[in-house]
């Protein structure tokens, strides 16, 4: 009997009194696309963990070819073939491209060749179907680029089992459908690939079967023949949910609150104007680099304009510095949540009191702890954080728990105008809602949001009006109750550019 | 010039630009002290260099996984006394054993610190704080409150620092200094050309990535101190040949003298990146700075401290800005060629 590459067989995972997996059992088959869906915080990152001999289970056993084996560790996991490609890239920023791709081979020499690994590198990364410079220091790449150079050194030692942990989140749709074709290509050569992502349309064009965790469950593995998107997601989330994408009439003001004209930033974008009102919702449309992460930074005082005019509530400003922006009343949810977002290892409680400690303190000038939990409290309550206690390290938290702790940390110094960079990447459709509501009710309270998104479907759904960006020009403002995929699609890569030279 | 520029890779540059400051200090000085620049100068630095550049070796490597090695000091120390108690009973002994004996002693001590921060996951600096104090103790107790003295040491051992290999000029080429040099060049070309030496860099890059991709980090950084141990188990040797006479205090504060020179020399404090070849410069540019500033008029000896200090952040900040101008000159640079390169496309397209 032919045996799975990879088992878990029973597998529990707790942590002090949260149990993250709870007998949890799912077999990997050499040559087909596993696709796993689950809500943030269904066990899925843990699952892969274990697979990858980063946590050991507390009980259950992991099997390879029918054998129970103990995993010490991820270099025991990639020994015997199973590897992993995170959401997050794990590149060397310091070192080169073909560097960072042999650093853990164990199929080269002990002397280098640059020659022959820049060649290997070449042909690595040309397999995977893009261009790339190998000698270039990795902290100059994209999202995109990193994450081929980590699958690139996945694919230079042999390997069975690659698990791909929402690989195309950060990508554009082309790098994402190259993605894509990798994975198909590597199940047809025999390898088994567990691809975990957010987006079900990914699934159905190319898992063979799919599993559902919720809770730290297993709840159902089916072929995909079997599975219809709507009985997929009433399985993740355990209840029907429909409409999350409805659009909603919009609740904007007469009164303006940001007027940007001919705003540029020297060789990063030019000629970007548009204007925002009270509670009204605009949304950044676009490609991954077209520069809309590099706006939001420029209205924020991160990195200033070089050229243009920004109006806020009637009056020119020019914000050198973020506190400035701060003081104004302008708050900024980076895309980024671990490097610009949140402080991982500190509690709960003291990010969301972080931009705004003047308030927690007592009467004596020491930070009144009474105060900020109860403020931690309250916002727990009104954005519907799971935790079990708010004194937990955010490390601790999911992705979209992350993001509602973030977007407490700005709420609390109740600003005018909200930037939301990315809000949902990465974040289960449940959470997304969730998040949508939050920024929808912000809106509504009469404040002013700009929403930087590569998810079309939120971006239809979100916008009062649409901005488009390709490249770092600004293509046209989109009415959102006249935008569609296709005209906004068609901005963003610039056809209808093209139509109109023709 | 900016052609050259765009086609250095930044630790060239660095090394370059380090000869730079080196060649501007030499000239200062020479203008400021008479009969600066001649055979001695050089003679006098190169033999002090000798020792330095080993232990600046040594705590690069460590250095650059992102950690820190603060009981380099305290292990020469104890080697020099050690080896000269051994010489001084054994006198037969050959050099090929008394160094190796050195070396071997120096990696113990390398060990144990690894073996605490690579596996007890204690943070660097708190162990070899500890063990700087704790080997610096064991040495008092070895001891016994005794010295050892050029007379116990062979004239072989007492004459090698000082034995000109070969002369150019004024300036002589002694085998203390030939001799680390050379073993610089060797780290040097390891850490370039050998695969596991890349590990080095993975791990001060990015620490997570590093485990996550496989790399046996425990067993990678637990090197990185058994080397530096060991580079300053051969320096401890050099340590003893030089000066001969070994007290208690042999080698106090070599521990922050050989961290200022890696980080003048352009080794990054977190760790990924920096050169041994960086950090000799860092080494020759202290010892140079310091020699000097004794002989020059102007900085009373109470200064000479604050002056090297200031130094020191100088050099540190003139490296950010400079690296930081050059990787924009360098972007800006890359995008025009991209965008050339695309227009010709596109016209290409057009026609």
């Amino acid at each position: 009997m032919v045996s799975p590459v990879l088992e878990l067989a029973e597998i529990t995972k707790t942590f002090g009194m949260t149990a993250a997996l709870s007998s949890m059992s799912i077999r990997l088959w050499p040559g087909e696309v596993h696709a796993i869906v689950g809500e943030n915080g269904a066990g899925k990152s843990t699952m892969i963990k274990i697979m990858t001999g980063l946590y050991p289970p507390t009980s259950g056993t992991i099997k390879i070819d029918g054998k129970p084996v103990t995993l010490t560790g991820p270099q025991a996991a990639r020994d015997l073939g199973v590897t992993a490609i995170y959401q997050e890239p794990m590149v060397f920023p310091d070192l080169d491209v073909s560097e960072n791709i042999f650093i853990s081979s164990t199929r080269e020499g002990w002397i280098q060749n640059r020659a022959d690994l820049r060649r290997k590198a070449q042909t690595l990364i040309e397999g995977i179907g893009i261009t790339l410079d190998v000698d270039r220091i990795a902290s100059g790449l994209t999202l995109a680029e990193q994450q081929a150079v980590e699958i690139a050194r996945a694919l230079s030692q042999d390997v069975r089992v690659l698990i791909m942990d929402e690989p195309t989140a950060s990508l554009s749709a082309h790098e994402a459908e190259q993605l894509r074709k990798i994975a198909v290509t590597l199940a047809r050569q025999g390898v088994s690939v567990v691809y975990i992502s957010h987006r079900l349309e990914e699934i159905f064009e190319i898992a063979d079967r799919v599993t559902v965790v919720r809770d730290g469950r297993h709840i159902s593995t089916r072929p995909i023949d079997e599975v219809t998107s709507e009985g997929m997601i009433a399985e993740m989330v355990g209840r029907e949910i429909d409409s999350y994408f409805a659009r909603v009439p919009s609740h904007a003001q007469p009164e303006t609150v940001l007027e940007v004209s001919n705003l540029a930033r020297k060789d990063v974008f030019e000629g970007v104007s548009f204007n925002l009102q009270k509670g009204e919702i605009l949304c950044m449309a676009g490609l991954v680099g077209a520069r809309r992460t590099d706006i939001a930074l420029a209205l924020f005082g991160i990195a200033p304009p070089t050229s243009g005019h920004i109006t806020y509530k009637g009056k020119k400003v020019s914000f050198q510095s973020p506190r400035q922006a701060i003081d104004a009343g302008i708050a900024y949810l980076s895309e980024d949540r671990r490097k610009f977002g949140l402080a991982m290892p500190m509690d709960i409680t003291a990010n969301i009191t972080l931009a705004t400690l003047a308030e927690f303190l007592s009467p004596t000038g020491l930070l009144d702890h009474e105060k900020e939990r109860a403020t931690a409290e309250v916002f727990r309550e009104k954005l519907n954080i799971r935790t079990s206690d708010i004194g937990l390290p955010v490390e601790m938290l999911s992705g979209g728990n992350q993001q509602k702790v973030m977007l407490a940390k700005w709420l609390n110094l109740k600003p005018d105008l909200l930037i939301f960079d990315e809000p949902t990447r990465g974040i289960d459709i449940g959470a997304k809602a969730e998040v949508h509501a939050l920024i929808r009710a912000f809106a509504a309270a009469g404040g002013a949001a700009i929403v930087v998104s590569s998810d079309l479907p939120e971006v239809l759904a979100m916008g009062d009006r649409i901005l488009v960006m390709r490249e770092g020009r600004q293509m046209g403002i989109v009415d959102g109750n006249d935008a569609t995929q296709e005209n906004i699609m068609s901005m963003a890569t610039g056809q209808s550019d093209m139509k109109e030279a023709s | 010039m900016g052609a050259l520029l765009s086609r250095l890779n930044p630790q060239s540059l660095r090394i370059l630009g380090l000869l730079a400051v080196l060649v501007l200090v030499v000239l200062f000085f020479s203008t400021q002290i008479p009969h600066y620049l001649n055979g001695r100068l050089f003679n006098r630095i190169s033999s002090s260099v000798a020792i330095m550049a080993l232990i600046a070796t040594g705590q690069t490597l460590v250095i650059l996984t992102r950690n820190i090695d603060l009981s380099i000091g305290s292990i020469v120390g104890f080697v020099a006394f050690a080896t000269g108690g051994l010489i001084s009973s054994h006198p037969d002994l050959g050099p090929v054993l008394l160094v190796t004996y050195s070396v071997l002693l120096g990696a113990a001590f390398g060990a144990v610190n690894g073996v605490l921060v690579a596996y007890g996951r204690i943070p660097s600096i708190i162990v070899t704080l500890g063990t700087m104090a704790l080997f610096r103790s064991a040495l008092v107790e070895y001891s016994d409150a005794k010295s050892i003295t050029t007379s116990n040491l062979p004239h072989w051992l007492v004459n090698f620092p000082n034995t000109v290999l070969f002369q150019i000029g004024q300036y002589q080429f002694r085998a203390a200094f030939v001799a680390a040099i050379v073993v610089v060049l060797l780290v040097h070309f390891m850490l370039n050309r050998f695969r596991p030496a890349r590990k080095l860099y993975a791990i001060g890059s990015n620490p997570e990535a590093a485990e996550m991709a496989g790399i046996n980090t425990s067993a990678t950084v637990f090197v990185a101190f058994v080397l530096a141990g060991a580079l300053a188990g051969l320096a401890g040797f050099m340590f003893l040949a030089r000066f001969g006479t070994i007290t208690v205090v042999a080698g106090l504060g070599l521990e922050l003298k050989s961290v200022a020179a890696a980080v003048v020399g352009g080794v990054n404090i977190f760790g990924g990146s920096g050169s041994v070849i960086g950090a000799l410069i860092g080494a020759v540019l202290i010892d140079l700075i310091d020699t000097s500033l004794v002989r020059w008029d102007m900085v009373s000896e109470f200064w000479r401290e604050a002056v090297l200090g200031g130094l020191i952040l100088l050099s540190v900040a003139a490296d950010t800005t400079l690296m930081r101008r050059l990787v924009n000159l360098r972007i800006s640079r890359e995008k025009a060629k991209f965008s050339k390169a695309r227009n010709v496309q596109s016209q290409e397209v057009a026609e």
